[in-house]
């Protein structure tokens, strides 16, 4: 450079002044497009030329005038905003229609104002941070429009009066509405929250709480909650019609709140139509409308779920602690099957069949099954009544129906065990006196224990089966072998063989037979031991039964069936008419408690009584006498004697089972102690007690007093021992 | 309805007839889009523009076919200009190069450099453009090959430049000792400003480092790798979210693997893993590795540990992971191809693991004793290219065939090369010269 300043004197002057537009240039070019503006905004751009205007705003960039020519953009537009301010402001009556009109004209005039400036939008401004355009119109808008403290006030009031006018039943001019709020949404998500969502959700709340109070006081609970589900619904579709999707959520929030959780806890307790007159009352469609009401509010549906569990844990204790209940064991669990049907259809017509629900009725129904410690005994009754009768349940999935409902019972019970104790007695009592509906339920029942509850809870169960199953054959056997081919004129006999521990067997002293059945069993005992070495057998005479024919006074015959015990007491009537108690007793051998019972059953059942009892009364006593009665008539050739059993268990039988049940328990908890011991070789008091409950509960519940009991006798025989420095802790002994 | 349909143009004195169907192509946005809109009463008999006739024939000719026919009294820039005032710059773009293709390359422009010594790397961006990374200048193009304003790093070496898109450039420079700047930033490509520095943080305390090579993982989870060294031992590799431009991860160096100073990284979609080779490092071996920053391991990983160093022998200068994310590609100085198997168990062993395609002898040409740039390697769509002296190979096929070879007279050799937006850049070392290649369109029959 400074070498050319020193060759001034060359003729190089011409080139010296840098070639310069000229300078009033951008005055004029802007000039021009002001002008347009201007007639954009006036409605009276037919006149201009677009090709012209379009050439002039390039220049201006290309000559390094883009920043002059955005500021006048800014500061035209921000002049007829503020006329259009005023207008909108002076305008009489229909204030929303005047701001919705200018607001259209302004977006109008600024979609042809960057189609001018468009070259500047593409080229200017990106590279210098400004805001294009378009939106530099909105923003415009909203600084002076918007945010103009006469509008802004003014905009909101008329909003909000509409909507409370659509509210109380007035039909407004949603189209209108629609593109206000548009616009507000147009200028930005915040403008539009913060001019008219926050006041929008503020007066809906308290529009809503005033409603809810007046409604509260004069509705029921069905009413009130239709009305709620109504107003939800009318808000979504206010949105929907005419304002943002985002505010949506917001404004059921606020509904739900002042509406529902507000309420909820007088709505559930409301006397003679709350929660407990619906459950009570079967009412499907208030408990689903009260349902999906409750759910949008946070703990809405746990305050139901715990009214209902509550509800249902005191019907049910008092159901289970009725005393009047537990005279019928069958009705008893057929009034619990009744109330779990009835709350689950309640649950899946009206709780959407809701985990939770199902849950809190699951533990209800644990919670008072248990309260009743004969429940074990008599689900297994409510079994027996079931596979027992035949004439009851018509088919076979009729059985099966009751059978699985019964097991969702069975599911509840904490003491598993003892119901298996129960349900092997009763099975017992259904295969000796071959009375159980039919193979294929019984079978069909395990199976679905076996499921439930594992192989080990079944095995013996199957072995029930299993030995009736080798019994058929035995006998079949018997009566082919040389034992059993000359026995025409003997009684037949049937004989079970049950494997000892597989059936409820107790040791009973075998009752003196009468003679001629001792030689038949005798011969059987003989083939019986031939075959199989090493086995011994015993009489269980207090489980078996038998046919009799006697002949009566008058000549008629009748074949009696009865109890084996009670075959002993008949056939001493054979060679004497009258004998007492004492004789009977002293001639049998049969245990006094059995024998009374056999002997009330043979001499105080009306219509049965084939024995004569001095005196005549009710109840048996030692010193009583007993007559063969030949005056017994019957209209039956086949006479039935049942023997008076009390089908529910006595007190000293109950305590008995217990005590057995106790028993079994002690060595599973012991093999329960030493899995968890072996597995983690050193552990605390609490951490046993812990998992060893864990491993057991789904058979029972082990009592920790019992626990400690077990844990105590494995360290005297040396399976454990206490830690030498913790005494807290016990370590396994390998 | 057809002469409804008929538009006149006055361009420059001359006259063209075209239809608004065709003027459509251009789209609203665009000038001729506005010049027919309804609001700027359209209709009239025929429309005058004071512009070049002999630019807008070729641009109504690009929206009346869609191809672009420059003539040769057509300068390019002039068309650009041109183009750029009717709003149709994209559509010129969109209509000047086809899709890749390295088969069908050719070489459509050499920019040249001003800047002294050998360039560091060249990168293209998503649209066509590129930046040249040289000593502590980033010299941006657009895809006009314009020039944009440099991008200077006050006298910090660059290490990695990389497109996050086609606006934003991530840098990746050196620490100067004393003055704690160094490490990553985004900058804009339009303007060269400085958008976003990305920090490094260890035990919740801002730390400087040196950021190495850099790696984007896949698009729809913003996340950036580096390799970090710090003053202390914060050696490893950092992870950082581009749009919110936080950490969100930091792998450290395991001992034996020397991550702060790897060369190379590559983000595995398929095995969700980060590729990092470290082929010059100060001490130890060489090393590839898989990182998997879910649990912090190094699932699969490969050394030279145990070959003997001799200059004869063949020696691992760089890998890419191949597009199946099968295996690892590897060339050595004779210019060989190798290949590492990904899905077998780690090969620590010696280097055993590459299977090493020997094509010196193809190559009818001697191995210069003294190599002044390495070779690299890159994929796309498939094929295979690999660049060595002054040109780039080009392997197409799965068994990796050559099939075309790019070489240019003058430049010298090639110190780095990259693909993107359709189209190639070599830079070259002497000349700090870069070459781009492109597919033409495609023929029409």
């Amino acid at each position: 450079m400074s070498g050319q300043s020193k060759k001034k004197p060359f003729k190089i002057e011409a080139y010296k002044h840098r070639v310069e537009v000229d300078p009033k240039y951008a005055d004029r070019t802007w000039a021009v497009i002001e002008h347009a503006i201007n007639e954009i905004y006036n409605h009276n751009a037919s006149g201009l030329s677009f090709e012209e205007l379009y050439r002039n705003a390039y220049n201006m960039v290309l000559y390094k005038f883009g920043e002059r020519q955005y500021n006048g953009l800014v500061s035209t537009v921000t002049r007829h905003l503020k006329d259009m301010g005023k207008a909108i402001e002076s305008a009489q009556g229909s204030f929303l229609d005047e701001l919705n009109r200018k607001w259209t004209d302004h977006t109008k005039s600024m979609q042809m104002i960057r189609d001018v400036l468009m070259y500047m939008d593409r080229t200017y401004i990106p590279t210098n941070h400004k805001t294009p355009v378009y939106e530099l119109g909105l923003n415009l808008w909203r600084d002076h429009i918007i945010h103009s403290a006469k509008i802004q006030t003014r905009l909101v009031d008329m909003l909000l009066e509409q909507i409370h006018r659509e509210r109380m039943g007035e039909v407004i001019n949603r189209g209108l509405m629609r593109s206000v709020t548009k616009m507000l949404t147009e200028l930005g998500s915040s403008v539009y929250q913060e001019v008219f969502e926050k006041s929008f959700l503020d007066v809906s709340a308290s529009f809503y709480s005033g409603e809810s109070q007046q409604y509260i006081e004069v509705y029921n609970c069905s009413n009130y909650l239709r009305m709620a589900e109504k107003r939800i619904n009318e808000e979504v579709e206010r949105v929907s019609h005419y304002l943002d999707s985002k505010t949506e959520p917001k404004i059921t929030a606020v509904v739900e709140k002042e509406l529902v959780e507000t309420h909820m806890h007088r709505l559930v307790h409301m006397e003679n139509s709350g929660l407990i007159p619906m459950l009570v009352g079967n009412m499907y469609e208030d408990l689903n409308c009260m349902y999906n009401l409750f759910k949008r509010v946070p703990s809405g549906l746990n305050l139901i779920k715990d009214v209902m569990a509550s509800h249902l844990k005191e019907t049910g204790k008092q159901l289970v602690t009725d005393p009047d209940r537990l005279k019928d064991p069958v009705d008893f669990i057929q009034r619990l099957l009744d109330m779990r049907e009835k709350y689950n259809e309640i649950i899946t017509k009206s709780f959407h069949n809701d985990k939770a629900f199902q849950n809190a009725l699951n533990a209800s129904f644990e919670y008072f099954i248990n309260i009743n410690n004969r429940s074990p005994e008599f689900i297994s009754l409510f079994v027996d009544d079931a596979l027992r009768k035949g004439v009851k349940a018509a088919s076979d999935d009729d059985v099966d129906q009751v059978l699985d409902r019964v097991l969702v019972l069975f599911r509840y019970l904490q003491e598993k065990d003892v119901f298996e104790k129960y349900y092997k007695q009763h099975l017992a009592k259904r295969l000796l006196s071959a009375k159980s509906v039919s193979e294929e339920a019984e079978r069909g029942m395990i199976l679905k224990l076996k499921t439930e509850c594992g192989y080990q809870f079944t095995s013996k169960l199957e072995g029930m089966f299993n030995d009736i199953k080798t019994s058929q054959d035995t006998m079949l056997g018997f009566y082919n072998s040389p034992y059993g081919n000359d026995m025409a004129d003997m009684p037949a006999i049937t004989v079970q063989i049950l494997t000892t521990g597989s059936w409820p067997t107790q040791n009973i002293n075998t009752c003196i037979l009468p003679a001629e059945i001792v030689i038949v069993c005798e011969k059987f005992k003989a083939y019986y031991l031939g075959t199989h070495n090493g086995r011994r057998l015993t009489w269980q005479t207090n489980m078996g039964h038998a046919d009799l024919k006697a002949t009566f006074g008058k000549g008629q015959k009748h074949e009696l069936n009865v109890s084996t015990y009670q075959m002993c007491v008949l056939m001493l009537f054979n060679s004497a008419d009258r004998l007492t108690y004492r004789e009977i007793e002293q001639a049998t051998d049969i245990p006094g408690p059995d024998l009374k019972r056999c002997l009330q059953s043979l001499a105080c059942v009306r219509g049965k009584n084939v024995l004569r009892k001095e005196p005549m009364s009710r109840d048996i006593s030692e010193d009583d006498a007993f007559l063969f009665n030949d005056k017994f008539t019957s209209k039956l050739v086949k006479v039935k004697i049942g023997t008076v059993v009390a089908q529910k268990e006595t007190e000293p039988e109950k305590m008995e089972t217990r005590q057995r049940v106790e028993e079994d328990r002690k060595p599973q908890i012991e093999a329960a102690i030493v899995r968890v011991m072996k597995s983690r070789r050193v552990l605390d008091h609490n951490s046993i007690v812990t998992e060893v409950t864990n491993q057991l509960q789904a058979r029972f519940l082990p009592n920790p007093v019992v626990i400690k009991k077990r844990i105590e006798s494995l360290i005297e025989r040396e399976f454990l021992e206490r830690d030498k420095a913790d005494r807290r802790l016990y370590r396994y002994m390998a | 309805m057809a002469s409804r349909d008929r538009v006149r143009f006055n361009v420059g004195g001359q006259l063209f007839e075209t239809t608004s169907t065709t003027l459509a192509n251009a789209g609203r946005e665009s000038m001729l889009g506005a010049l027919l809109d309804e609001s700027w009463n359209p209709g009239q008999p025929e429309y005058f523009i004071d512009r070049n006739p002999a630019c807008f024939s070729t641009l109504l000719d690009l929206l009346r076919t869609g191809a672009l026919h420059i003539p040769s009294n057509v300068p390019e820039k002039l068309l650009y200009r041109e183009a750029l005032y009717y709003g149709l710059l994209d559509h010129v773009r969109g209509a000047k190069w086809g899709p890749f293709d390295g088969n069908t390359l050719r070489l459509a422009d050499s920019v040249p450099g001003r800047a002294p010594g050998d360039g560091t790397a060249i990168r293209a961006a998503p649209d066509g453009g590129c930046c040249v990374a040289h000593g502590s200048m980033v010299h941006v193009y657009n895809w006009m090959l314009e020039e944009r304003r440099p991008i200077s790093l006050d006298y910090q070496q660059v290490n990695d430049v990389g497109y996050i898109d086609a606006n934003s450039i991530v840098i990746t420079a050196r620490e100067r000792l004393g003055k704690g700047d160094g490490g990553m930033a985004v900058f804009s490509a339009a303007t060269g400003e400085l958008r976003h520095r990305f920090r490094v943080e260890h035990g919740r305390q801002p730390k400087s480092f040196t950021a190495g090579a850099l790696s984007l993982a896949c698009p729809d989870d913003h996340h950036i790798f580096s390799s970090c060294k710090g003053r202390l031992n914060e050696y490893g590799i950092g992870v950082w979210d581009h749009n919110t431009g936080q950490q969100v991860d930091f792998f450290y160096e395991h001992p034996g693997c020397s991550l702060g100073d790897a060369d190379k990284l590559q983000w595995l979609p398929s095995k969700n893993c980060l590729m990092v080779a470290t082929l010059f490092p100060r001490t130890d071996n060489c090393f590839i590795g898989l990182l998997d920053f879910r649990d912090k391991s190094i699932p699969w990983c490969w050394s030279d540990a145990g070959i003997t160093v001799n200059l004869e022998d063949k020696r691992v200068l760089h890998a890419i992971a191949m597009e199946d994310g099968h295996s690892i590609c590897v060339i050595n100085q004779y210019d060989d191809l190798g290949f590492i198997d990904l899905r077998a168990g780690n090969t620590n062993s010696a280097g055993t693991g590459v299977r090493w395609s020997s094509r010196s002898k193809l190559m009818n040409q001697k191995v210069p004793y003294e190599e002044s740039c390495y070779p690299k390697l890159a994929t796309h769509n498939g094929q295979l290219f690999s660049c060595m002296n002054d040109s780039i190979s080009v392997f197409s096929g799965s068994e990796h065939v050559l099939t075309s070879t790019l070489r240019r007279s003058y430049g010298g050799s090639i110190c780095d090369f990259s693909i993107g937006g359709d189209r190639l850049f070599a830079l070259h070392n002497e000349e700090n010269v870069f070459d781009v290649w492109e597919s033409p369109p495609c023929p029409i029959i």
